[in-house]
């Protein structure tokens, strides 16, 4: 008679045999093993025999049934697969047998409760994105695959380390700034050097217009730097890029001209 | 300027306790919302460490400029946000310390995010998965990037946001308050425009309710506080498996006397 293992990490929490009956796995009291977990769905998968073969179905749970990884619907299990059910695992021992023993009545089971929250430490964190690449390379037919698995040929559950993450974008974008072509201002060049450049005749403005500026706007655009580049956009005025209006944050290129408020800005990179 | 300011914090229907914390300091515009984790180790403690740490030293501050500063300061950004930088790695020290002398607070960590309104710009700081949106003419954004394993994954483009709400991973975070004494603190600059909504919430409420309903419920609420009301009680309806907590502060800058709206209309005839 096979044989379910019910484990939490590498704990085990409860074994259970698969009779005539089907086992049910859900979140349900009235399931037989229940996972007390937000991730599990009331009825979540169920186990049975079918024509000798031990059977695992997904009863259409909301996050999915895995059998070694791979999301499963409905699929044939063999000794040593692992079903995985939000953050616990049932081992399949299809093997096992009681010795004609009767039927082992099935017993509730109350998982512990797995959402706790969980921070990942520096060394961590790497193998854990490094492992998720390998998986999502598996994992999801049809979806492009993670480079990792692209690139390493062989299939990346032969193991995590095969996996390369792609890089991180580059901490910090180059420096720009704005060259003055039109209009009064109190600088001619103005460094972006900080996340965030205002231009208007405000007191808080960056790039702060000047002469007769009674009819200025206090603030009329802005430019915001972030990681992959500066981008400008409206504040109280529409500024134009090459003579076009802008309809939301553009992202500037090297040479662009940026008119606003009668201001014309030349914006640059600096190298 | 003038500000409108709704929050709630609520249990939600699974937890058994309330974990998050929160605090507005309104004379300095200062928002603060942290989510506390490590429930035996009580999280709700380092919740309370991080915004009683961070109103603590950012008040301190706007009486005496020469505050020592703590943690690297950054070139790039005002001295404003380079204060709440600061704040928070003062929280993540209060909170390891605490957790050093006491062993039932062991493992105790949280999140945070803080942000302040001065000058014309929106400051945030954040570490975590609490997030700020910012809600401008009926469009929102999310200012903050989760220090999450699922948003780094989106973010790398190893899964698509879809795959991303349904990960078992949500739960994993990056970074936090509380793990090591080197926190690395994430921080944004955005101009405030006449109209803008800050909305700074707990993963309580972003598991629960979709952007567009946030969005939806930030535009046609009168007040804050009622926008605030309708968000927890829209996440616990959802099913409030987690803790939920939301501030929400929406900025006039105008005033609308009638020469404010000659004076506006003469500024801009070509507009609208």
């Amino acid at each position: 008679m096979p044989k379910l293992t019910l484990k939490f990490e590498d704990r085990v929490i409860k074994e259970v045999a698969v009779g005539t009956q089907a086992v049910i796995i859900g979140r349900s009291p009235d399931t037989d093993i229940q996972i007390d977990n937000l991730a599990v769905s009331t009825n979540h998968a169920k186990v049975f025999v079918e024509e000798g073969r031990l059977v695992v179905e997904d009863m259409n749970s909301l996050n999915g049934t895995f059998v070694n990884n791979q999301r499963v619907q409905r699929t044939i299990l063999k000794t040593g697969d692992s079903i995985l059910i939000g953050k616990h695992h049932l081992v399949v021992d299809d093997s096992w047998d009681a010795g004609g023993a009767p039927v082992p009545e099935v017993k509730k089971v109350i998982a512990p409760k797995v959402q706790e929250t969980m921070v990942l430490d520096s060394k961590k964190r790497m193998e854990m994105l490094q492992q998720a690449a390998a998986q999502a390379g598996v994992k999801i037919p049809g979806q492009p695959a993670a480079p990792a698995a692209a690139s390493s040929g062989a299939p990346a559950a032969t193991g995590p380390a095969a996996a390369t993450v792609p890089a991180a974008p580059p901490a910090r974008a180059r420096v720009a700034s704005l060259i003055v072509m039109g209009g009064s201002t109190d600088q001619r060049e103005y460094l972006l050097s900080g996340k965030l450049t205002i231009i208007g005749k405000s007191e808080m403005a960056t790039v702060k217009i000047t002469g007769f500026n009674w009819f200025k706007p206090k603030m009329a655009a802005q430019i915001n730097k972030r990681d992959d580049g500066y981008y400008v956009a409206r504040a109280d005025k529409t500024p134009t890029v090459n003579g076009l209006p802008i309809q939301a944050a553009t992202k500037l290129n090297d040479g662009d001209m940026i008119e606003v408020a009668g201001l014309k800005l030349s914006f640059q990179f600096k190298d | 300027m003038k500000v409108d300011i709704g929050s709630r914090t609520d249990m939600g229907r699974v937890r058994g306790n309330n974990e998050d914390n929160f605090k507005v300091v309104p004379e300095l515009n200062l928002f603060i919302l942290s989510d506390g984790m490590g429930g035996e180790a009580h999280g709700e403690v380092a919740s309370q460490l991080a915004v009683d740490g961070i109103s603590t030293h950012c008040r301190e501050a706007a009486k005496d400029p020469k505050t020592p500063i703590f943690g690297p300061q950054r070139e790039d950004l005002t001295e404003t946000t380079n204060r709440l930088v600061s704040a928070i790695h003062v929280a993540n020290e209060m909170i390891l310390k605490t957790a050093e002398r006491d062993p039932a607070h062991r493992g105790m960590g949280a999140t945070v995010v803080a942000t302040r309104v001065k000058d014309g710009r929106i400051c945030v700081a954040h570490v975590g998965d609490s997030r700020l949106y910012l809600l401008r003419l009926g469009e929102m954004q999310q200012v903050t990037n989760d220090h999450s394993l699922v948003a780094e994954q989106v973010r790398r483009g190893i899964i698509s946001n879809e795959m991303a709400g349904d990960s078992k991973m949500q739960s994993v975070l990056l970074r936090a308050l509380g793990v090591e004494a080197e926190v690395e603190v994430d921080a944004d600059e955005q101009l405030l425009m006449d109209g803008d909504t800050l909305l700074l919430c707990s993963d309580g409420l972003t598991r629960m309710v979709s952007d567009e309903e946030i969005a939806a419920i930030l535009a046609s609420s009168d007040t804050s506080q009622k926008a605030a009301d309708r968000l927890v009680q829209l996440a616990c309806d959802n099913g409030g498996a987690d803790n939920v907590t939301v501030v929400a502060a929406r900025f006039k800058t105008s005033s609308d006397g009638w020469l404010a709206r000659a004076w506006r209309w003469l500024n801009e005839p070509l507009d609208s």
